[in-house]
């Protein structure tokens, strides 16, 4: 804009631009100040988790928290190597329920988007309404229940039984299970909102011609909407699988205990470091960043597509 | 290929808030086998909703349509053998242009995959769009994407072809070709078609009949210089021709002998038995006649013929379009009336001249004011029918 | 509530609907059909009919949601009339009012409830404003724009859990940063998360850290949506980039703002992760203690699980506040 106007103006206005040319330049100054200084803000706590985690005791005395060790001697890995053998079950465990509930919410999201948006029928809208309140509903409204349904009437270790005697299971999969089942179930809300806002945008008339050309409901979705939906897919999957990953409500109350051996990751790490001396920091930093790890790498890959899962 | 009836078709919506929106009420056509039917009518007037109906998109609320003498109003679109083609076109964008058309032939019917191709690729030949068929949707141009969308509904071979307004996103010029080529088409390929647009030249020209509806009511099927010269109500007049017909409200005042006058503040209109007969002893009635009916003749002062068919009028505004001019009157001395002349390119009128408007009698339409239904039609001599001007 | 009732009640008669049309359009049948060859069961039309149709679609996952969160609330306030508490079976015979009743005199209730309210407003109207601003930074023609809004967003991404432990450290007594920072201007230390006065702030600190990313990114995208015309045309006005901003771009943020409003709420209502990984557990530091960690630490710390219930149905009715005017309102303008 500034350019521009240099260019057009007469060479006599030259000073009075000039100094609108250096005052728009101070200001992109000072908006690259602040935005590198919001930078700062947003990452310290990382990075001063991060340094911290590779700090000795002495490490952690001599320096200021968000520095890194100074003196070689100051850094270890220990912390680390402590925490990736107390997560480690844990994350083998959040991958055993993120990824099978996280797939099933994109399949189960995307058929009742489908359903409630692409074909017409009389209600859809009272039914739709009752899948995006579910998105809102506070997890506290259902925890009690959810617990007693999970522990008293369904007791999945008890009726599966049979089961882990065969090879690969073992008992405490039935508490997998469980999470898989309810992650899904309230995933599924938000997953059809997203999916939803995608087939809104779809042209009403490519599925009536698919219908015109003889395909039935369920041919229209899978030749023309599913191979249509397969970026939402991405944006689902990033998003959901975070999600999922993150939760820890669930995790609390369906598994109960840290040392359950079907313990989350979130779980695990909510009480790591604890002890009657204090809090352990270097090792607490390690674990989060152990147990963010999954997030951290797909948020990197895919920030694009988790920000507009967000969005919607 | 197939005969396809409308018998008292009627849709109505309910709106979220109980009220009942008549969409198309009572509408009846019998269209032919291989006949090409325009449906036309201003946005809003139903026809894209009877066309829906017919593809089984829409359900009906009363009445019937039948192809081929089979009631199909519960038969689901998938199964009506109809193929349709969108004003957007609707093709799927994730297929290229070979299976946009092998589609429809691979969910409605049973043939072999090598069948299949061999029928795209002969009906790609015969539209001119094999070079295209390995591109998707996003690579062609509006022109190519719209033949597409006819081929993929011609692959299909099905009894009717409905088309909802299918040239009207193509730019002026590819639309007068597309006509022609769509018509030629229709014809070579003889099957059963419906066509909807708003576009009275569209209608005019492409159709075998033409069929207008006006507020989900079908106003006159027919041919459409039967639509042209005999226009069944104010409403066709008014909608068929452009420039629309010239319209005057008038009384009837008796003449001498069987003749009479039709009369307002501006003009006096003499009429001879047969029309007068027409009209009966009705009072309130609508005088019509088309701007090429009228001729202008160049007049001292405020002169009328003796005929009674003539009126002063002061040109206001001349548009040439090149083989003919546009000419807007305004008649009588206080200048009240308005009408519309279209002559020859040739002559010379200019804005501010006083003129003499000369109205023929056997080119006059009579309409009854309060239905508004025609009661007496111009003379077409039958041996030599004019081209309407459209 | 009773809007929730009407949406049960339109749901049932959409389930009712099937046999109905059937039924009149059976009637129809007999009255136009005048022995045509096409004879179709009305059993074989109402399965052709859309709703039969796309039920095999929508179906399993309503009755998968439904029965995990309607059913679930519904069985909530049924426990929430019990008296059911320590281990054992709920006693469904002698329905009750009583711990709605023992709400009003718990101390801790109150308290409970007016820290939440505390968190709920500073919470929602920090986060609005910080994500605002952020937007209307990024909002322009900036180099790595990408880049800062993906850092900016980064902390949203990552799990209570996880920046809890961040945070803990940042409020640390002896050596955290924030004591350090403020240290340097001759100030504290603090024991920010120790002080009932001060931990409720320091967490809504730290919560807007995490949350504001989430609103700038709501922002970013009405923003983006606003055309460039509107820009130009303010400037073509004379109007300043303060006025332009003011007067014609916020205006259009409206739709933007309820909506990251209503989730910013309904997060301050059920956040609990955030409190139980800060402080090790269902008991916050005096202060601290908002309706969710009381619900959850009555539950499955006391085993009260009927008190704990009923905590929780207040909590679903707070949130029915928020969410019922907005659905009701997105209805309105077609945004459903």
């Amino acid at each position: 804009m500034s350019e521009k106007s240099v260019t057009t103006e007469e060479a006599a206005e030259q000073t009075a631009m000039k100094r609108v040319t250096d005052g728009i330049t101070l200001g992109r100054v000072g908006l690259y100040a602040t935005l590198i200084g919001l930078v700062g803000f947003y990452l310290l706590p990382i990075e001063s988790g991060l340094v911290t985690s590779i700090k000795t005791p002495t490490g952690l005395d001599n320096t200021f928290p968000f520095l890194p060790p100074l003196d070689a001697g100051w850094i270890t890995f220990e912390k680390w190597q402590v925490a990736f053998d107390y997560l480690a079950p844990g994350m083998v465990n959040s991958m055993l329920f993120t990824i099978p509930s996280t797939i099933l919410c994109a399949i189960l999201g995307s058929m009742a988007a489908y359903g409630l948006t692409l074909v017409d029928w009389r209600g859809q809208i009272a039914v739709l309404a009752l899948f995006i309140a579910g998105i809102f509903v506070p997890y506290q409204a259902v925890i009690v229940p959810l617990f007693q349904f999970w522990s008293q009437y369904m007791q999945l270790g008890a009726r599966l039984s049979f089961l882990w005697g065969l090879p690969l299971l073992e008992p405490h999969y039935a508490t997998i299970l469980e999470l898989i089942i309810t992650h899904t179930a309230y995933g599924i809300p938000i997953v059809t909102l997203l999916f939803r806002s995608q087939y809104k945008t779809m042209s009403n008339e490519m599925i009536e011609a698919a219908r015109l050309d003889g395909a039935s409901v369920w041919r229209v979705y899978r030749r023309i909407v599913l191979p249509l939906s397969i970026p939402m897919f991405a944006v689902v999957f990033i998003f959901q699988f975070t999600q999922i990953w993150n939760e820890f409500l669930f995790s609390l109350t369906i598994i109960g205990s840290t040392n359950d051996p079907a313990a989350s990751a979130t779980l695990i790490l909510s009480g790591l470091g604890q002890s009657l001396e204090g809090t352990d920091y270097p090792l607490r930093m390690a674990g989060a960043f152990i147990t963010a790890l999954p997030t951290l790498l797909v948020y990197v890959l895919f920030a694009d597509k988790f920000a507009e899962g967000v969005q919607t | 290929m197939a005969e396809t009836q409308l018998d008292d078709v009627r849709k109505v919506f309910t709106e979220t808030d109980g009220n009942e929106i008549v969409a198309v009420n009572d509408v009846s056509i019998d269209i032919e086998d291989g006949e090409f039917l325009v449906l036309v009518g201003p946005s809003g007037c139903g026809k894209s909703t009877t066309l829906r109906m017919i593809a089984g998109l829409e359900t009906i609320s009363d009445g019937d349509i039948r192809l081929d003498d089979r009631v199909i109003n519960d038969v689901p679109a998938k199964d009506r053998d109809i193929a349709m083609v969108f004003q957007s076109y609707a093709l799927y964008p994730h297929m290229t242009v070979r299976e946009n058309m092998a589609f429809g032939l691979e969910e409605s019917t049973d043939l072999s995959d090598d069948e299949i191709a061999a029928r795209v690729e002969e009906t790609a030949e015969m539209m001119g769009i094999d070079p295209l068929l390995d591109r998707k949707p996003e690579e062609l141009s509006g022109g190519q994407q719209q033949r597409v969308a006819l081929g993929r509904a011609i692959v299909r071979e099905p009894a009717v072809f409905l088309m909802d307004e299918p040239l009207s996103n193509l730019d002026a010029k590819l639309r007068a070709q597309m006509r022609t080529e769509l018509q030629q088409l229709q014809e070579q390929l003889e099957t059963t078609t419906v066509y909807v647009t708003h576009d009275q030249t569209e209608a005019m020209t492409m159709g075998d009949r033409i069929a207008i509806l006006n507020d989900g009511e079908l106003q006159q099927v027919g041919t459409p210089l039967e639509c042209y010269h005999e226009p069944a109500n104010v409403f066709v007049a008014d909608f068929i021709g452009e420039p629309a017909m010239n319209f005057f409200d008038v009384t009837r005042r008796d003449a001498d002998g069987d003749g009479a006058v039709l009369v307002n503040e501006t003009l006096e209109y003499t009429v001879s038995a047969d029309i007068s007969t027409a009209i009966g002893d009705r009072d309130d009635l609508v005088l019509g006649v088309r701007p090429e009916d009228i001729s202008i003749e160049r007049s001292e002062g405020d002169q009328r013929r003796a005929d009674g068919h003539t009126v002063p009028a002061s040109v206001t505004v001349v548009e040439p379009t090149g083989d003919e001019n546009i000419v807007y009157l305004d008649l009588g001395a206080d200048r009240s009336e308005r009408i519309i002349a279209t002559i020859d390119g040739m002559s010379q009128v200019e804005a501010g001249d006083r003129v003499v408007v000369h109205v023929p009698e056997d080119a006059v339409h009579v309409f009854d004011g309060e239905t508004n239904e025609a009661l007496h039609n111009r003379r077409v001599e039958s041996n030599e029918p004019r081209v309407p001007n459209v | 509530m009773k809007r929730f009732l009407l949406l049960l009640r339109s749901i049932r008669r959409t389930q009712g609907e099937g046999p109905e049309s059937e039924r009149t359009s059976g009637e129809r049948r007999v009255m136009t059909d005048g022995g045509t060859s096409e004879k179709r069961s009305t059993f074989q039309r109402w399965l052709d009919s859309d709703i039969v149709q796309s039920a095999p679609f929508w179906l399993p996952p309503f009755l998968l949601m439904g029965f995990f969160v309607y059913a679930a609330i519904g069985w909530n306030f049924l426990l929430s009339l019990t008296e059911y508490s320590g281990f054992g079976d709920p006693d469904y015979s002698n329905l009750g009012l009583q711990n709605y009743w023992a709400m009003l005199d718990d101390p801790g209730m109150w308290a409970a409830t007016r820290n939440t309210f505390v968190l709920l407003v500073g919470f929602t109207v920090v986060c609005l404003i910080v994500g605002l601003l952020l937007a209307l930074l990024l909002d322009r023609e900036i180099r790595f724009s990408r880049s800062f809004r993906t850092i900016y967003l980064l902390p949203f991404a990552l799990s209570f859990i996880v920046t809890a432990q961040f945070w803990r450290w940042m409020y640390n007594v002896n050596n955290g940063i924030i004591n350090q920072f403020i240290g340097v201007f001759g100030l504290g230390p603090y024991s920010w998360l120790g002080s009932p006065k001060l931990v409720l702030g320091a967490v809504i600190f730290a919560l807007v850290w995490q949350f504001s990313g989430y609103t700038m990114i709501i922002y970013l995208a009405a923003l983006r949506s606003i055309p460039n015309d509107q820009y130009e045309a303010a400037r073509a006005d004379g109007a300043s980039t303060v006025r332009m901003y003011w007067r014609v771009i916020i205006p259009q943020l409206r739709p933007a703002m309820v909506s990251a409003t209503v989730t910013l709420v309904l997060f301050a209502l059920k956040a609990f992760d955030f409190l139980y990984a800060t402080f090790d557990g269902y008991r916050p530091r005096r202060g601290a203690d908002i309706l969710a960690t009381k619900m959850v630490r009555e539950s499955f710390g006391r085993s009260e699980w009927a008190y704990g219930s009923s905590i929780a149905l207040m909590l679903f009715v707070l949130s029915l506040g928020v969410i019922t005017p907005y659905l009701y309102n997105q209805y309105k303008r077609g945004n459903l």
